[in-house]
């Protein structure tokens, strides 16, 4: 009789408990239930990011309470965020909704952004920023790039990175070599550098695409600046035999070990933190990897001993002198259904400042022009100048390619440097996601 | 009595709401999916009617094929690893260590507490190659053996990620079947004991027998768990090198989200349901001809 | 005096019988016990390096993680990985939001599960097998196919930014399980007590809350167990329904540590893999302790 009490009063007091939880969870969830990410509240600057980027939330916060403080105070900025790998899902998500933010990170892939701007979620920025007067503080280049890669200028340039090759001057003039001009160079520096017991290259296979980046470096080098537009186009297939000797091209120098063992699971960090310490003499990044070259702690080699290259080029082929690959980061977009006239405020506001704010701030160059004189160091000035002495820029391999062919293509460059797949076998992997 | 047992408004109260709350939130949404089976395109560009062309795609597409036969094998192999492993474990807490196993236990346990992520970042330096050689590779290298990039190949990566997998759930399969065991009551034992049954046989001849239902089940809960397994892969290989370590459920999140494909994507879900409805069906049958000749 | 002399002799017997057999057994589970031991001490050290390497992890710099071999040791043992995880990582607002989602949803699950899995096992009606088969097809359906109709479905009621949405989802996923195991363990109470029960004149309900919830009570804290695990380290329903970072579970939070194209900081994301993990390993002893309790206060079955 006792225990049965006892174990009735158990059972209540675990009803009584979950009750308790359930209001508590009540309370909870709605002190903090204020519409969040999803709807794009009347007077807010809504703002969906993935979480990874901390630069542009932290400078338009910065500006919100300084140069753009009256277009802030009437329209307050509110920064929510996605993990990157969850991007792509939130947005399906939330344009089906009809309830994506004023402003926001628009996928992962350019045909997202694409489809995005085709249903009519995104703002047309030429038009837009015309009417505001401030077109001509955007840099023409960017502008160049953000419609090669977005079929229009829909999105903000927060970004302007240049692609190519960063490599360690003392390893070279140790071992007696110059800035490698042509493909073959390249393949004899990266020999050169193989023998004396360095990794020639660093590249973080887990994440794939700076080996595909070696790809379509190539491609554009050898078959010209059109080479993956005609494959988009359905003109060429990248099963044709000078696709499929690009990708053999850089097959190889994964099959001479130059990538260094187990190219498939070097993550980004090790990637990077390779050619910091020494271990590797050469690395394909773009230009924002500054900030971990300012960074003295990881940076072993100095600051002063890195020197930046163009893609080397292919003997006899059509590509531009200097090649370099612009791009603009992660896509942000602002909602043509949510746009107003404050918002308009906001556009303006971030077009004036954000370029001479993001650098002097954050040391990050965007695609927006900087108005007044920064202090930067001799690198980033380095990279500076080539972004403005350079008048034609190329995309990056998977640029024009559906997503399906992006996965397809960076989740099998590390089995095609490693030889457990064959340079038709890749391509040919490619091609077929191609839709 | 009969009617008691059979009162329609206690029915409505006990069964009722977890009813309602499960059709509403799962059976409709399900049956919601489904429909779009037969349409392509996605929330953004909106859905167009597209007939069976998905259903017959399922039957042409070489990256479906390669996911159900990796999903296949995965729930197989991670099953009977899971199942014998924690069986061996929890006969080992009931017969060896007997009343001192707590400790054990909890210990064996602790890996179900880790997040996936942590597991998955372990094993990444456990098997890594570069920049440093881990754990797996320092130890072949003792023996002479050279390093291996565990990661770098198919066959290698599929064995890393059963190693895991069996890691991290035998201690919960070994607690589950444990609850089994401990119910077995001790004279039952005894008198099979002093029958002479020792070791194996009593384990075989007793034990075995007794602790069915509960084994049957922790089968069908590994089988079902294992077929949509999700966040283990991601983290650990995101379904590479290439795609050879993509299960179905990450090919049809891939198809659905980032594809934007969702008709397709609800065509390999329901491929998969398929599956694991006709497992359930053979083992749930077994089960019950097993209890009815109890 | 005929019924004595057995009655002595036998235990003498016995006692004859057995003593020989008993040392060597002895002997002989001496030696069987050096591999088992080997065994344990193997077992314990796969089960416990992990749990040391995270926690010296969590004291490590960047540095430290990329140039010096996994097993190395951390320079010194500082703290600023657990201050970096607590204030920029937002440590304690994921942990209440997993708390906040996790409790609620294992309450509802529980009390559901149980009451159905009664009136599916125990109470008499047609059509039970067939709603014990609808509740299996749950099992089965990959959570990835409702997260699509369910989003419109929240959004258009208003619950989009609050934690409902993964309440009522983990709820409604975590049923189908429940409710299929309670029906096999009442399966395993002999239909007799309720009978007994009813004759007594006590309505089911009654003998349900009386009866039923008690005798499968060690059962329910293993159901339990298995929920809580599931809820506290799902990734996909908390990463589609809690699309803003005040919102984020712990697990959705670890994905915070990782920078732009692919970077990430190991010290701190170790160091919160560190508070989440005893903080679970806390709740976990705390239920164990309950689970083994119940046992020994008698098996259901004896």
């Amino acid at each position: 009789m006792a225990t049965m009490r006892r174990k009735n009063r158990m059972l209540l007091l675990g009803v009584g408990l979950s009750t308790a939880s359930l209001l508590l969870t009540a309370c909870g969830a709605g002190s903090s239930g204020d519409g969040g990410g999803s709807e794009a509240g009347a007077g807010e600057f809504s703002f969906l990011t993935n979480v990874e980027n901390t630069t542009i939330p932290t400078e338009l916060e910065t500006l919100a309470g300084d140069q753009c403080k009256t277009a802030a105070d009437a329209m307050p900025l509110k920064v929510d965020t996605v993990p990157q790998t969850n991007l792509d899902q939130q947005l399906q998500l939330l344009a089906g909704q009809d309830a994506l933010p004023l402003q926001y990170a628009a996928g992962n892939a350019p045909a997202l952004t694409k489809e995005l701007a085709a249903s009519g979620n995104v703002l047309d920025l030429e038009a837009t920023l015309t009417d505001l007067g401030v077109l001509d503080q955007v840099e023409p280049a960017a502008i160049d790039t953000i419609k090669a890669l977005y079929g229009g200028f829909n999105v903000l340039p927060y970004q302007y990175n240049v692609e190519g090759i960063w490599y360690n001057k003392q390893l070279f003039a140790d071992n007696g070599i110059e800035v490698p001009q042509t493909w073959d160079d390249f393949v004899a520096a990266a020999d050169t550098l193989d023998t004396s017991g360095v990794t020639p290259l660093s590249a973080s296979g887990e994440q794939g695409w700076p080996l595909t980046r070696l790809i379509s470096g190539y491609l554009f080098s050898d078959l010209g600046k059109d080479a993956l537009q005609k494959v988009a186009d359905g003109e060429a297939k990248l099963t044709d035999p000078e696709y499929v000797e690009a990708a053999a091209a850089v097959a190889d120098l994964g099959q001479k070990g130059y990538f260094g063992e187990g190219v498939g699971s070097i993550d980004y960090d090790t990637a990077i933190n390779q050619f910091l310490n020494g271990e590797a003499g050469m690395l394909y990044m773009g230009s924002w990897v500054l900030a971990n070259f300012n960074d003295e702690a990881a940076n072993q080699i100095g600051l002063d001993n890195i020197g930046f290259m163009p893609f080397p080029r292919v003997e006899g082929g059509a590509g531009i002198e200097n090649q370099y690959a612009a791009n603009v980061g992660l896509p942000m977009a602002i909602s043509e259904k949510a746009y107003n006239e404050q918002a308009g405020e906001w556009l303006k506001c971030i077009t004036e400042n954000y370029g001479s704010s993001a650098l002097a701030n954050q040391g990050s160059i965007s695609g927006f022009k900087v108005n007044e004189e920064v202090d930067v160091d001799p690198l980033t000035q380095t990279v500076q100048q080539t972004i403005s002495d350079t008048s034609e820029s190329v995309l990056w391999f998977e640029a024009l390619f559906g997503t399906q062919a992006t996965t397809a293509s960076q989740t099998n460059a590390a089995p095609l440097v490693t030889g457990s797949m064959s340079p038709e076998q890749f391509m040919d992997t490619v091609q077929s996601a191609l839709k | 009595m009969q009617s008691v047992l059979g009162d329609k408004k206690a029915l409505v109260i006990l069964l009722g709401p977890a009813l309602l709350v499960y059709s509403l939130v799962m059976l409709v949404p399900i049956f919601w999916s489904m429909g779009y089976t037969f349409f392509s395109g996605n929330a953004i560009s909106g859905f167009t009617f597209a007939g069976t062309d998905n259903l017959t795609r399922l039957f042409t597409d070489p990256e479906v094929r390669t996911a159900l036969s990796f999903t296949v094998r995965y729930a197989v192999v991670i099953t009977v690893g899971q199942i014998v492993m924690g069986y061996l474990l929890s006969l080992m807490y009931v017969f060896i260590l007997k009343k001192s196993s707590n400790i054990i236990r909890t210990l064996v346990f602790f890996p179900v507490v880790l997040p996936t992520v942590a597991v998955a970042l372990l094993f990444q330096k456990m098997f890594e190659i570069a920049p440093q050689n881990g754990l797996v590779n320092s130890l072949l290298n003792g023996v002479g053996i050279e390093s291996v990039d565990w990661f770098g190949n198919a066959s290698s990566a599929f064995w890393v990620i059963v190693l895991m997998d069996i890691w991290r759930s035998m201690g919960f399969y070994a607690v589950l079947l444990y609850a089994g065991l401990v119910d077995i009551p001790e004279d039952m034992l005894e008198s099979a004991r002093l029958d002479g049954a020792t070791g194996w046989r009593l384990i075989r001849s007793i034990v075995l027998p007794l602790s069915m239902p509960v084994l049957l089940s922790s089968i069908i809960f590994s089988i079902n768990g294992t077929l949509k397994v999700f966040d283990s892969i991601v983290a650990l290989t995101n379904g590479g090198p290439g795609s050879s370590t993509t299960p179905l459920t990450l090919y049809m999140f891939r198809t659905s989200f980032a594809f934007g494909d969702y008709g397709y994507g609800s065509s390999i879900a329901l491929l998969l349901t398929l599956l694991c409805l006709i497992v359930t069906i053979f083992i749930f049958r077994s089960s019950r001809r097993d209890l009815t000749k109890d | 005096m005929s019924t004595q002399v057995p009655a002595r002799k036998a235990p003498l017997e016995a006692m004859q019988r057995q003593e020989p057999r008993r040392s060597r057994s002895r002997a002989g589970k001496r030696l069987a016990k050096l591999p088992v031991h080997l065994l344990i001490a193997l077992l314990l050290v796969v089960e416990l390096y992990p749990l040391l390497w995270l926690v010296l992890g969590s004291f490590k710099t960047q540095q430290e993680f990329l140039n010096d071999p996994v097993w190395s040791l951390p320079g010194s043992l500082n703290f600023d990985n657990y201050i970096e995880a607590w204030t920029t990582g937002n440590i304690a607002v994921f942990v209440a939001n997993s708390l906040m989602a996790t409790l609620p949803s294992l309450a509802l699950i529980i009390v559901l599960g149980v009451a159905a899995g009664f009136a599916l096992e125990v109470m008499v009606w047609k059509g039970r097998n067939g709603v014990l088969l609808i509740f299996l097809t749950g099992i089965m359906v990959p959570g990835q196919m409702i997260l699509l109709p369910l989003f419109s479905a929240y959004f258009n009621a208003g619950l989009t930014g609050t934690l409902w949405p993964l309440i009522i989802t983990y709820t409604a996923t975590g049923l189908p399980l429940t409710v299929f195991m309670m029906a096999t363990y009442f399966r395993a109470v002999p239909r007799e007590v309720f009978e007994a029960s009813t004759l007594d004149g006590a309505s089911i309900i009654r003998s349900f809350l009386s009866i039923g919830f008690p005798m499968v009570r060690n059962a329910v804290f293993t159901v339990a167990l298995v929920q809580f695990f599931f809820i506290w380290n799902d990734l996909l329903i908390a990463l589609t329904f809690a699309n803003n970072s005040d919102l984020s579970t712990i697990q959705v939070g670890l994905l915070n540590f990782t920078g732009q194209f692919g970077a990430v900081q190991y010290g701190p994301l170790f160091a919160a893999i560190c508070i989440n993990v005893f903080g679970t390993l806390a709740i976990y002893l705390f239920l164990n302790q309950r689970v083994m309790k119940g046992l020994a206060a008698g098996s259901v079955k004896g």
